[in-house]
């Protein structure tokens, strides 16, 4: 009796250790995909670069990285969205991609429905910089003056409903002034027309400016970045610091399995504590502010509706 | 100063530093010379093998690749007449055709010696006048950029072969497919007829794979011949490059380099413009213009010189402003940073030593692809002494599986047959596809670069143009005298072949 009964005793507990195994062996148990919905060589590349060179080994599988540019970001996005919700595929993308552009175009998928937050990395506050020969010393200098000469000063952004064009815009609205928008092609494009004066301000990430012949005026967020210069915070602009700081986020398409994205976000809370990863990302200027995906879904559904105000105030 | 470049010169001197330049000269060389995988895809996979290497190892490996996949991406060019970036279309306009007279391992030599000799001479021409070059790269902004696309268009319609009207309707279809999708501006959908796969537009890699591969597998199918290269050669790959070829060639390289030099200071569309215009003057000053298009030597030595020339003046933002003006130098940066050096002014200054022999590093690369290339090009040039039984249906697999692996996305793949079969019917009918192709290629930076230009002015074109920016004008007062010679040289010349 004893026998037999440790005998199904053992079993049971095999059976038990073999069921709480398999789910966590069998998921991974082949390489991610991870599918960016942006070009080569921007700082999502970048970025993505250094999570995969560490992730593999929290998850026990590669992590591979698959760029797929187009349509302002929707080709990947689309594709991911319509990829099996079984945890193989992942999004990086960031916040005006994943909420913004709903309400500039009409897209093939629907951000809030088809997919759920894995972890939100990092982000990146932008500042508003002119040359160091501007006659503006301070932001208020810049903003009293597009006041008063409506379309006169030239702001120029990295690509429409991008990471510069929305804080510039929404700053704008808020301050009641009035400037000509000239898109560029990127970051650094927009930059170099700033250093050859076709523009009079524009944004840069932080990690841009040491040794730039460049005068920061004001940055967006809440953190203080930079020794004297006031962040919008500071100045009352709260709208801006709530959606114009850009978010890089990992997402999965909505319905993959609650241990699967429980794993997934684990792992994600595991990379931010290694410290190469986190020696990586310092290099690159980048911060480690990660926050979970349960809680940044929550902050998705309020940046809808921040965005679609500010979509419509611009007469979209 | 001179210690500082001695000093540079001996951090280089080391056997793992020629070690990581080579791997990654050959890494390139592979991947350029597979259709669908581009320079920058390598670069940006075998990034994070620089992260954990010093810099004088990590970076000068990257630039290994990036040469290494310039080049490599003219070895289908003219060997199956499929060009792997917009950098090597012009490479096409005589390559093949010398592969077909059983040239084809002149044809390689000629375009490695021709790109490390005009990569060399561009690169050592920023290092002297790094300065100066940043200055004028300030002054090219859009409207710039609009005027230089502009008379880059018109040069490609008058320099195509047969006749005008053809390649302007050429040039206006390739026109008219670039602007399918968002417009770059104010990204709203257009011309994609409520059709969500067009709503992403047209990629360039699927429409040069079609449009060359395909009618190209079509032709080897029809014409039923065991071999690429005519029958009456009996040797496939052929003779070695000579010396007294290489000296022919001397005054085209070196004005393609000048050429491609100064282009390079245009941000983005450098190498394609490039190419195309130092094969466009090596044609105009030739004294045989007839040859061209026909297997020239030259004609693969000018446009090989030129859009390597490029790369020299397109590292210049990147080290002096800290600035990538494309995807390749911002791989770069993304290593630079991430060794914790961030380029710009302030790098000269610190790490002045290490920013030298980064610059020398370049040179070296040349130098080495120079010996690599020519040790490896006998056995690239044997390719297409495989029979066509078997080439035939590789080049099949290539062209589908180069397209798919690109982006992953299988609407790329029936564009890719739909472009193949145009261009077969456009080859029958005697139609050239290349300006076709351009016009695909620079319709995008110039409708962005003349928006761009509209808003700066704020309305007002002509005045702007006259009180800020005399470049700029200049150009575009040129292109109508430049375009009326060329157009009377061309009818000439095809006068007296009747």
């Amino acid at each position: 009796m004893g026998m037999i009964r440790n005998a199904i005793l053992a079993i049971a507990v095999t059976m038990g250790l073999a069921g709480t195994a398999a789910t966590a062996q069998t998921y991974p148990d082949r390489p991610i995909t991870m599918i960016i919905p942006l070009g080569a060589g921007g700082s999502h590349d970048l970025n993505a670069r250094v999570i995969t060179s560490v992730l593999p080994q929290i998850l026990g599988q590669p992590v591979v990285v698959q760029l797929m540019p187009g349509a302002g970001g929707q080709t990947g996005t689309a594709a991911a969205a319509s990829a099996p919700a079984d945890g193989y595929t992942l999004l990086f993308t960031h916040n005006f991609i994943d909420e913004l552009q709903q309400f500039v175009t009409k897209l093939p998928y629907t951000p809030n429905e088809d997919f759920v937050a894995v972890s939100r990395t990092n982000t990146a506050q932008p500042v508003l910089v002119v040359r160091n020969d501007s006659p503006f010393q301070t932001f208020e200098e810049l903003i009293e003056y597009a006041r008063a000469n409506p379309g006169e000063l030239r702001f120029g952004h990295s690509g429409n409903w991008g990471a510069f064009m929305v804080p510039g815009l929404a700053l704008m609205q808020e301050a009641g002034a009035d400037v000509t928008l000239i898109p560029y092609q990127g970051g650094g494009p927009v930059i170099q027309a700033l250093l050859a004066g076709d523009i009079d301000f524009t944004f840069a990430f932080s990690s841009v400016l040491a040794g730039q012949d460049l005068r920061p005026l004001l940055v967006v967020g809440e953190e203080p970045l930079l020794d004297g210069v006031p962040t919008t915070s500071d100045l009352g602009y709260d709208m801006v610091s709530d959606i114009g700081v850009m978010q890089r986020v990992v997402l999965a398409p909505a319905g993959v399995p609650e241990d699967r994205l429980k794993i997934l976000r684990d792992a994600f809370a595991k990379l931010n504590e290694d410290p190469t990863y986190r020696q990586l990302l310092g290099r690159l200027g980048e911060n480690a502010s990660m926050m979970d995906g349960a809680e940044y879904d929550q902050v998705r559904q309020q940046q809808a509706e921040r965005y679609k105000a500010l979509v419509d105030s611009f007469g979209g | 100063m001179f210690d500082m470049l001695t000093e540079a010169t001996l951090m280089l001197m080391r056997l793992d530093v020629l070690f990581m330049i080579s791997g990654g000269l050959v890494l390139g060389m592979l991947v350029g010379a597979l259709p669908g995988f581009t320079t920058v895809m390598a670069m940006a996979i075998v990034l994070p093998i620089s992260f954990f290497l010093e810099p004088i190892l990590g970076i000068p490996f990257l630039i290994g690749v990036y040469k290494g996949g310039i080049f490599g991406g003219s070895i289908p060019a003219i060997l199956v007449n499929i060009p792997g970036t917009g950098a090597s279309m012009a490479t096409t306009l005589d390559g093949p055709a010398m592969t077909r007279k059983g040239q084809s391992r002149k044809a390689l030599e000629i375009a490695l010696v021709a790109s490390a000799v005009g990569d060399f001479l561009s690169s050592f021409g920023t290092i002297l006048v790094i300065g100066l070059i940043a200055m004028i790269a300030l002054m090219i902004g859009p409207p710039e950029i609009s005027a230089i696309l502009l008379l880059s268009l018109l040069i490609i319609v008058v320099s195509s072969t047969g006749s005008f009207l053809k390649g302007m309707v050429m040039l206006l279809i390739g026109m008219f497919l670039a602007t399918i999708g968002q417009d770059p501006v104010g990204a709203m959908a257009r011309f994609d007829f409520g059709f969500y796969p067009l709503q992403a537009g047209i990629d360039l890699l699927p429409l040069i794979i079609g449009l060359f591969a395909i009618p190209e597998i079509l032709f080897a199918i029809e014409h039923r011949r065991a071999s690429v290269v005519d029958p009456s050669h009996t040797k496939a790959q052929g003779e070695p490059l000579r010396w007294h070829e290489l000296m022919t060639c001397r005054r085209t390289i070196l004005r393609s380099t000048a050429i491609g030099g100064f282009i390079g200071m245009v941000p983005g569309v450098g190498q394609v413009v490039a190419a195309f215009m130092g094969y466009s003057a090596a044609q105009s000053a030739s004294s045989h213009p007839e040859t061209f298009g026909k297997g020239d030597i030259e004609g693969v030595a000018a446009p090989e010189a030129a859009n390597n020339a490029v790369n020299g003046p397109t590292m210049v933002p990147l080290l002096t402003l800290g600035i990538p003006g494309d995807n390749i130098t911002a791989i770069l940066l993304g290593a630079f940073v991430a060794q914790g050096l961030r380029p710009g002014p302030q790098l000269f200054q610190e790490q002045g030593v290490l920013v030298y022999a980064i610059l020398f590093s370049m040179l070296l690369a040349c130098v080495l692809l120079l010996v690599i290339g020519y040790l490896l090009t006998p056995i690239f040039a044997r390719v297409v002494s495989i029979n066509k039984a078997y080439l035939v249906p590789l080049m099949l697999i290539f062209a589908v599986g180069g397209t798919y692996v690109y982006r992953s996305n299988p609407m790329d793949l029936y564009f890719m047959i739909g472009f193949g079969l145009f261009g077969y019917v456009a080859r029958k009918l005697r139609f050239d596809v290349t300006p076709l192709v351009m016009g695909f290629i620079l319709t995008p930076p110039l409708e962005y670069a003349l928006a761009q230009s509209m808003m700066l002015s704020r309305g007002d074109l002509p005045g702007y143009l006259i009180g800020t920016r005399p470049i700029a004008l200049a150009i575009l007062l040129l292109t109508p005298v430049l375009i009326i010679w060329l157009g009377y040289r061309q009818s000439k010349q095809r006068r007296a072949l009747r």
